[in-house]
Order: C-alpha cells, then sequence, then structure tokens
C-alpha cells in the first residue's frame, strides 16, 4: 500500500462515516480556528496601536514636568509647574532637536452656531505640525507672526470639526473658545484613533492666546521634541537632561524636577505586552486543540475495536503490522488536517469579522497558518499513533475469529 | 521429482492458558506434494484449526519444523510471515471474510495493494479474477449486495489474484446452501485440475469426499 492507496482508503472510510468524521475533527476545528482567530486579533490589535502610537510623531521626545515636593511631601507627577517658554528655547538649541512645541492645553466649551462641544484647547507655536506629523486638510496651520502675537486663531481637529458641524466652508468663520471669540484658520487631516487615543479631538491656537486668556503665567504643560534621526534619539535625550537640570539649578546626581517620555520606550512597552497577551490567548486556545485531539485518540480507538475483524482480514491476505500501523495513523491525520483546514477558514472568518468590528482591518500573517497546519498534523499524529500501534499489534488469529 | 510444497516435521503447538499447557498438535507429521488436493478432516478440537493457522502461516510452530514452498517458516518474524501469506497462500474462509462496505473489486484488490502491485495493475487483475468467477457484473457490489455463495467467489477471487502456490480453505461451504456449497466444491476441483495446491480444511465427511486424498486429526496427531 502506497500512502497515496492509504489516504485515499482513510477519504473512503470518513465519507462512509460523515457525521461521525465530523465531530471528531469539530475539536481540531474549534482548536485551531480559535487560535488562529486569536492570533490574529492580537496581531491585528498591534498593529493598530502602534500605527496610533507612530502617528503621534516620529522621534518624539515629551518633557513633562516632575512632581513638586512641598513641605517634605512629594506630589503626583506634572504636580510641578517646572517648564517654562525659555526652557523650551533651551532645548531648541539643543545639536539633534528638529523642533520643538511647547504646549499648554486646558478643557474648554467650544461654540459654533447652534453646536457645541468640549474638547482640549492646546496653545502651541507653529512647530507643532512638525512635530506630531500633523498635515492641513483645509486653510493652513498656524504660522509665525500669528503665534507671537498670541492671535485669537483656531486650527481645528477634524473629529472637532465634525462635532461643530464645520466643513471646508468654514475656513475664515468664527467659533468661541470658553465665550472668546477665535477665527478657524484651518482644518487638520484625520489621524484615525477611538476614544482616549482620538488624536483628532482637539484644537490648536497660539501660545499666547491661551496664555493670555485661560491659563495665566509663562510655564507650560509639556514640551514635545522632535529629533532628527532615530539614532540621536538617547544622545538627545541625555542631553536636554543635562541642560534643564542646570537650568533648574540642580546638580548631576539630584532627580530631575521633569521627565523625558520617550516615544519607542512606550511602543516597545505596548508590543511586549501586546506580544504577551497573545501567547497567553493562543496557549489558552490550543487547550481546545489539545481536547480535539484527545477526541481523535477516543474516536480511533473505538474504531479500531470495530475493525477487529477488518485488521485480522487484511493480515490474512499479507499485509504486516506496519501497513496497518499506517492505515490507521493516516486516518487519524487525514482526521486532523481535515479539521485543522476547516479550522484555518473558520478561524480567517473571525479574524475578519473582529477586524471588521474594531476596525484594524483583516490582518493574518501567513506563518500562523503554517503552524496551524503543523500542529494539527502534529496532534494527528500524537493522538493518532498509540490507537494505531494498538491495531498493527493485533493477532491476526484472535483478529479473524473477533465477533 | 521436485521438492514437497508443504512439509511439516514434528510440529507441536503449546497454548499456556493459566497454569494448564494445552498441547493443541502433538508431533505432527505432513508432506503435500504441488499440485495436490488435500483434505484434512477432524471433529472441533482436534486441532485442525491450529494446523490451518500454522499450514497458513497466521501462527508458528511451538517446536518442529514447517517448509513451505522451499521456505522455512518457523524462522520467520511477523513481518516474515506477512510476506509468506502474501506471497504464497490464498485463504478461503467458512465466514467469507470480505472487507465490509468495500466493493468486490476493491476487496480482491487489497490482496494486490500488500504486494506493492501499481493501482492500474491491481485492477486489471482483480477484474480478470472476479470475470473468471463469474463475477465480472458485480465488481460494484458491496458483501451485503451479495449472496453467500458470490461472496465465497469473490474471497475465492481474492485468493487466486496473487496466484499463490497453495489455496487453503477453511470449511469454504460451512455457511452456504448445498447448492452454493456444492458449486464452490467445483471451483475447487476446477482449480486443482488446472494445477493448484488445495488444501481443504473440515469436518465434514461429504465435503472431504471431493478431495483427491484425505488425512484425519485427531488429538493433535494424524490418524490412519
Amino acid at each position: 500500500m502506497t500512502p497515496l492507496d492509504l489516504v485515499r482508503l482513510a477519504l473512503a472510510r470518513l465519507r462512509s462515516s460523515r457525521l461521525r468524521a465530523a465531530l471528531t475533527m469539530l475539536g481540531v476545528i474549534i482548536g485551531v480556528g480559535s487560535v488562529v482567530a486569536l492570533v490574529a486579533v492580537g496581531q491585528g490589535a498591534t498593529r493598530g496601536i502602534t500605527s496610533q502610537l507612530e502617528s503621534l510623531g516620529t522621534n518624539l521626545l515629551t518633557i513633562n514636568p516632575g512632581s513638586a515636593t512641598t513641605f517634605g511631601t512629594r506630589g503626583a507627577a506634572g504636580s510641578a509647574t517646572t517648564l517654562t517658554l525659555d526652557d523650551a528655547a533651551a532645548v531648541a538649541a539643543i545639536d539633534g532637536v528638529a523642533a520643538v512645541a511647547p504646549e499648554v492645553s486646558t478643557q474648554q466649551l467650544v461654540v459654533a452656531g447652534a453646536l457645541n462641544t468640549t474638547t482640549s484647547v492646546v496653545g502651541t507655536s507653529p512647530s507643532y505640525a512638525a512635530v506630531h506629523n500633523d498635515t492641513i486638510w483645509q486653510g493652513r496651520f498656524l504660522t509665525g507672526p500669528t503665534g507671537d502675537l498670541g492671535l485669537r486663531v483656531a486650527v481645528l481637529g477634524a473629529t472637532t470639526a465634525s462635532d461643530l458641524g464645520l466643513g471646508a466652508d468654514a475656513v475664515g468663520t468664527d467659533i468661541t473658545i470658553g465665550g472668546i471669540p477665535f477665527r478657524v484658520i484651518g482644518i487638520l487631516q484625520a489621524k484615525g484613533g477611538a476614544g482616549p487615543l482620538n488624536q483628532d479631538d482637539t484644537i490648536l491656537v497660539p501660545l499666547g492666546a491661551v496664555t493670555s486668556h485661560f491659563v495665566h503665567g509663562d510655564t507650560v504643560r509639556s514640551i514635545a521634541v522632535s529629533v532628527a534621526s532615530a539614532d540621536q534619539m538617547d544622545l538627545v535625550k541625555a542631553e536636554i537632561t543635562t541642560t534643564l537640570k542646570s537650568r533648574h539649578g540642580l546638580g548631576a546626581a539630584d532627580t530631575a524636577d521633569f521627565n523625558v517620555f520617550d516615544q519607542a520606550q512606550l511602543l516597545t512597552t505596548v508590543n511586549s505586552i501586546t506580544g504577551l497577551l497573545t501567547v497567553l490567548l493562543a496557549g489558552i486556545a490550543s487547550i481546545s486543540l489539545v481536547v480535539g485531539g484527545i477526541g481523535i485518540m477516543n474516536i480511533m480507538l473505538v474504531s479500531v475495536r470495530e475493525r477487529t475483524r477488518e485488521i485480522g482480514i487484511r493480515k490474512a491476505i499479507g499485509a504486516r503490522s506496519r501497513d496497518i500501523l499506517f492505515q490507521f495513523l493516516i486516518e487519524a491525520l487525514v482526521l486532523s488536517l481535515l479539521g485543522g483546514l476547516i479550522g484555518i477558514v473558520v478561524g480567517l472568518g473571525a479574524t475578519a469579522v473582529i477586524g471588521a468590528i474594531a476596525g484594524w482591518g483583516f490582518a493574518f500573517s501567513p506563518i500562523t497558518l503554517v503552524v496551524a497546519v503543523l500542529f494539527s498534523l502534529a496532534v494527528g499524529v500524537i493522538f493518532g499513533v498509540w490507537p494505531a500501534r494498538q491495531a498493527a499489534r493485533l493477532d491476526p488469529i484472535a483478529a479473524l475469529r473477533y465477533e | 521429482m521436485t521438492d514437497p510444497l508443504i512439509t511439516l516435521e514434528r510440529v507441536s503447538r503449546v497454548y499456556q492458558t493459566g497454569r494448564i499447557d494445552v498441547r493443541a498438535l502433538d508431533g505432527l507429521d505432513l508432506v503435500v506434494e504441488r499440485g495436490e488436493f488435500l483434505a484434512v478432516v477432524g471433529p472441533s478440537g482436534s486441532g485442525k484449526s491450529t494446523l490451518m493457522n500454522i499450514v497458513g502461516c497466521l501462527d508458528r510452530p511451538t517446536t518442529g519444523r514447517y517448509v513451505l514452498d522451499g521456505t522455512a517458516v518457523e524462522e520467520l518474524d511477523d513481518d516474515g510471515l506477512a510476506a509468506v501469506r502474501s506471497r504464497s497462500i490464498g485463504f478461503v474462509f467458512q465466514s467469507y471474510n470480505l472487507l465490509p462496505r468495500t466493493s468486490a473489486l476493491d476487496n480482491v484488490a487489497a490482496a494486490l495493494a500488500y504486494q506493492g502491485v501499481g493501482r492500474r495493475e491491481r485492477t486489471a487483475r482483480a477484474t480478470a479474477s472476479l470475470e473468471r468467477l463469474g463475477l465480472g457484473d458485480r465488481l460494484d457490489h458491496e458483501p451485503t449486495e451479495l449472496s453467500g455463495g458470490q461472496q465465497q467467489r469473490v474471497a475465492i477471487a481474492r485468493a487466486l489474484v496473487t496466484e499463490p502456490a497453495l489455496l487453503l480453505a477453511d470449511e469454504p461451504t460451512g455457511n452456504l446452501d448445498t447448492a452454493s456449497g456444492a458449486e464452490v466444491m467445483g471451483i475447487l476441483r476446477e482449480l486443482h485440475a488446472s494445477g493448484r495446491t488445495v488444501v481443504l480444511i473440515t469436518h465434514d465427511a461429504d465435503v472431504a469426499a471431493g478431495a483427491d486424498r484425505q488425512v484425519h486429526v485427531r488429538d493433535g496427531r494424524l490418524v490412519a
């Protein structure tokens, strides 16, 4: 019997007991399907989060104030108001810094005609667009003179614009922010994202406009720094720390009263967390694969018992033990492989549905499929060998007499 | 004169069942020449089934020598026995022993598959064998769709398709009505007439009468 003969024999056998074959395969179908779907969901989520983080800006460093210690009590991070516009200017002078955008943000009620929304109003400089990878959709971005003069002009994020019912023709019209009229000079291209990660729900105004109308003083909430190239990140980060420490009158050994936050670090952290979650989910799903394998073993053992006489006949007409071994092993393999292939289709279907709902599209890697096929083959071999050995070891005389 | 096809010398087969040893065959000697039609006759419990298992290479003697077609069978391992069964022996059983849910053609072709014969040649030879037994119009029928006599003819076709040196028939008429039984005996006699060696195992003196020579087994030995 060639392997091809045995595959034919196995398929004929499965055709003659379709319901049993289908139920036996179900375990593997569910196991492989859930592994494929969960791994793809994990990868899709990672990709979605990564692309959102990348759209925040490339080679981005963010400087935030540290915690203030008053009368020996250490406050929460950000409680200190130590960063100033002069600090931003000093950082901008550091080698390797491409652009610097100081930011002061405030939550304000924004009204346009009959519609209103409450959103974050960020006072910043024209370099904000370069630092955060923003592109303009309509109108123009903040420019040098508007920033310096603190004019009441506003650039709207895409979500804010649509919340306020403002389209392309809104450029040049007026809205009120916290009761003060501002002129819309531009609307940003949508960047995507949802919930707390939505970067499109914002209004950008000149820094001077925020400090003169909403948040008084010359401190800034944060300074966003765009570094010229990725391999300068660590160097620039160290240089910023040194510069700001000396400006704040701190020695090299003192704790900094600010934090320099690295975008790449966040990406690495997020990737390792989602990677871990993916492995965890796939691990849980593979338990059902093992259960499916046990189902195959169970049915194969029943099958060997039921077909004892057939095994006896085959041995009498010249089958060697290994012919019988391979006959039953290949039957188990065909079951698990068919189950695996159906499971892949089911898993990809689930992936497509989940991807469409979650909005990160259809993501799957061919490696997952190869691994899924190999896994189901392994299940077939591991759980098929023992029943097959039982069959192969049968004594032909006893098997022929078996009723 | 050529070598005999079967030579059994002082063959014993002892089964160990608990503490008591059962001596199913007890130093039996038997020679079957090529082209013979021999009937082995004996009541149940005489040891004729054990003899048939050993002659059919399904079992090995505990002691003694068995040479089949020039091969010393008692020295072979399980795979060796399987190879001898595949090459040299065609079985016909009382209960037909066809593969269930398998067409007549595939039943006959299966015997060739274990010899490694290719698919096309298997189909051709199995078809020819079934046609020789008058079953050319039953190739696609499964065992449940065939009468007892037809099933036994499929079994004979399967036994013959490998051109074995020995046709070993164990109560081949036992499950058949008189007419079908007579038909099967007629086929065996025809095969003998065309030069094939046939060993028939039976408890029925009437059936045994159809053979050229009879040996009687009692208590694990041949009796006159």
